[in-house]
């Protein structure tokens, strides 16, 4: 494989850099949820991120379509939502000879970048539909197919599971997301900077750093990176190691887990980690990269079952345990 | 002997036909390579199904590339491709279609019947135990039937019309199972397994550095009701039908050929439609070896796919940990391929 060109290398880490330092500006005290989301777009995943309410991710979003030149939009998912409401409606419309005629009227996810809040309290057919148009990249009402404008990113948010009056979405529902990422309540700190910030008069101004032609040069540039074989093995091992069903699997996940990840999982890891590698520069992903996306990846792949929901286990627990094996230890 | 019957029909064009079936068939196989990797098996019994106007339940977790290898599949096949995510809340009319009210140029008000994604040739029904039995059985009656009534008008699909419903195999808190009468309408059921090291690493080849390869047309609809015809012609043997029969008949317990397996741990056994998949699928097993003529091999390699969904197992199989896998594996090491004594026939 060749070498990439380095200035496109450069271009890219700078620009990351740029997205984000503006969007820190605008959000403050999510450093890491900023850049977690930043990666999962330049892989060209779909990011689910778990929150409490009133914690910023609409802001976040936003301040994304701010950053990034991006048609925005915003669907609050509810119990009596539709799929039309989503997609769109033939609405019959009357031309100028007074003949009726049927007309598609765009829904919302007519976008670039759609924020789905709180995905989880609407019932499953409205779910299913916005996930077939996220994966899908179209959208099929009545017979006719509407190709969506790239590029294209779905965040969607979801309550956490506790919560009463909400759908969960089944397990090939969430693995349709690349990443899911958990919004922790800010420090005191973290409050206190955001009831200045918000009370104090005005917007922050945001700088444009790229648009989406641009966008869509960098994830063309994302999937070029080299995948050495190290980087393969570390990514099918981790993902086998917490398979419960597979013969590498660990005891703890043999023990502990329902499910494991699908192969999409292996390829999130990948895709992840070469975006990690350009971010540092480098032109070849390495081991290290995949173990930095490894918890936004399989967070929500692995399945609990009823002993390690009793026990208290979580994914991160069983990560960890893998990267200390020796089937890991010994390509990272 | 099955090559006597061969013999009796021209042999230079049914060869020509049969090559030609080959190829086509090779053709397909090649073009789902491109994006598919591994489950040669599957997708290979999926064709034959396709082939014969059968329907085919896969059953496999999440993200093995179900939806993918439906998609390349109607692609290749230059087919309509709809897919339906099966869901609690999904309703009949959302798979059949409903009548809307609308006005035409007079002003008059007439019912309009907006066709459901039913109406295509190759239908994803994916994760078909989620949805009610009422929405399930509406889309079973269309594939059994081949056409769909709403509103007391009867519609007729497109041929060819084939289901392809997918199953998640972990037992899950608010699903529907499928009764054993609507298993029975599919033709085969396939397993679609994890991939190996091997394969999951030619997955991050092809997915992970690039843009998905361009699918050629191979075939045309057509050209699959052509292949349709040349498989109804193929001869069956005398003792092949008996082997196929005597086959499904033992998979019932009380049935005289049961073995003793079937009669331990099966509930009930198969249906006359799993002979007819044994001998239609078998035909094609036939054709793409070259032969113009059903052995008992191809009834054989066709079994567990024809089989594994109409034997129930009961309560000792289960507990034991028995599969009907284990069972249909028994059965053709104990099922003779010739009958030893014609009088019980």
């Amino acid at each position: 494989m060749s070498r990439l060109p380095e200035t496109e290398v450069k271009q890219f880490q700078r620009a990351f850099s740029d997205l984000e330092a503006e969007m820190s500006k605008a959000v403050v005290g999510c450093r890491e949820i900023i850049r977690d989301m930043l990666i999962c777009f330049f892989a060209g995943g779909n990011l689910l991120i778990e929150s409490s309410p009133g914690l910023g991710k609409t802001l976040l979003v936003k301040t994304l379509s701010r950053v990034i030149d991006l048609k925005f939009s915003r669907v609050q998912f509810t119990p009596d939502l539709m799929p039309a409401d989503i997609l769109g409606t033939n609405i019959v419309a009357e031309g100028s000879d007074g003949k009726r005629y049927f007309e598609f009227q765009k829904g919302p996810i007519f976008t670039q970048l759609l924020l789905a809040d709180e995905i989880n309290r609407a019932t499953p057919k409205t779910q299913s539909a916005l996930l077939e148009a996220m994966q899908e990249r179209r959208v099929t009402i009545a017979g006719k197919t509407y190709d969506l404008e790239q590029p294209y990113f779905v965040v969607a948010t979801q309550n956490p599971q506790d919560t009463d009056g909400t759908y969960s979405m089944p397990e090939a529902q969430l693995d349709r997301f690349f990443f899911k990422l958990h919004l922790e309540k800010p420090d005191i700190g973290g409050m206190r900077e955001i009831s200045q910030q918000s009370s104090s008069a005005g917007d922050v101004e945001l700088r444009r750093i790229i648009n989406g032609v641009q966008a869509e040069a960098f994830k063309k540039l994302v999937l070029a990176v080299e995948a050495p074989r190290s980087l393969r093995q570390f990514a099918i091992r981790l993902v086998l190691l917490t398979q419960p069903g597979s013969a590498m699997s660990l005891p703890s996940a043999k023990k502990y887990l329902r499910y494991g990840s699908s192969p999409r999982g292996v390829q999130a890891l990948i895709l992840g980690a070469k975006v990690l590698a350009l971010i540092d520069g480098r032109d070849t992903a390495e081991p290290k990269d995949a173990m930095g996306v490894a918890r936004q990846v399989l967070g929500h792949r692995l399945m609990l079952n009823f002993e390690g929901e009793a026990e208290n286990v979580t994914p991160t627990i069983i990560l960890n345990e893998a990267f200390k094996s020796k089937e890991l230890s010994t390509v990272a | 002997m099955a090559s006597k019957i061969a013999a009796d029909v021209p042999l230079d064009a049914v060869a020509a036909e049969i090559k030609a079936f080959d190829t086509d068939f090779q053709r397909v196989m090649n073009e789902v390579g491109k994006m598919i990797v591994g489950m040669r098996d599957v997708v290979e019994k999926v064709v034959i199904a396709m082939i014969t106007g059968g329907n085919v339940l896969l059953e496999g977790v999440p993200g093995l590339g179900k939806t993918q290898l439906v998609k390349v599949l109607s692609q290749a096949l230059q087919i309509d491709f709809r897919r339906v995510q099966f869901t609690p809340d999904l309703m009949p009319a959302d798979i059949l279609g409903t009548n809307m009210v609308t006005e035409d140029s007079t002003g008059k008000r007439t019912l309009q019947f907006q066709r459901g994604p039913v109406f295509t040739h190759l239908l994803l029904a994916d994760e078909i135990n989620r949805a009610t039995p009422r929405t399930q059985s509406a889309l079973l009656e269309a594939m059994e039937e081949h056409s769909v009534t709403v509103g007391g008008i009867t519609y007729k699909l497109e041929e060819p019309f084939f289901v392809l419903a997918t199953q998640n195999p972990v037992e899950q808190a608010g699903t529907y199972p499928l009764p054993a009468a609507q298993l029975d309408k599919f033709m085969f059921k396939l397993i679609v397994g994890y991939p190996t090291f091997e394969e999951l690493d030619e997955v991050i080849e092809r997915t992970t550095s690039s843009v998905p390869p361009e699918i050629e047309r191979v075939t045309s609809r057509d050209e699959i009701l052509r292949m349709r015809q040349l498989v109804r012609s193929v001869p069956v043997a005398g003792h092949v039908e008996s082997y196929a029969a005597r086959l499904a008949l033992a998979t019932d317990p009380a049935s005289q050929y049961a073995t003793e397996m079937v009669r331990k741990f099966i509930r009930h056994g198969s249906s006359p439609r799993g002979v007819l998949a044994l001998i239609l699928g078998g035909k094609i097993r036939a054709l793409l070896d070259g032969r113009y003529s059903l052995g008992c091999g191809d009834i054989q390699n066709i079994a567990p796919a024809a089989l594994r969904h109409r034997l129930a197992i009961n309560f000792d199989g289960e507990s034991d940990g028995i599969t009907s896998d284990d069972v249909i594996a028994d059965l053709l090491k104990q099922v003779p391929e010739f009958e030893e004594d014609r009088t019980k026939m």
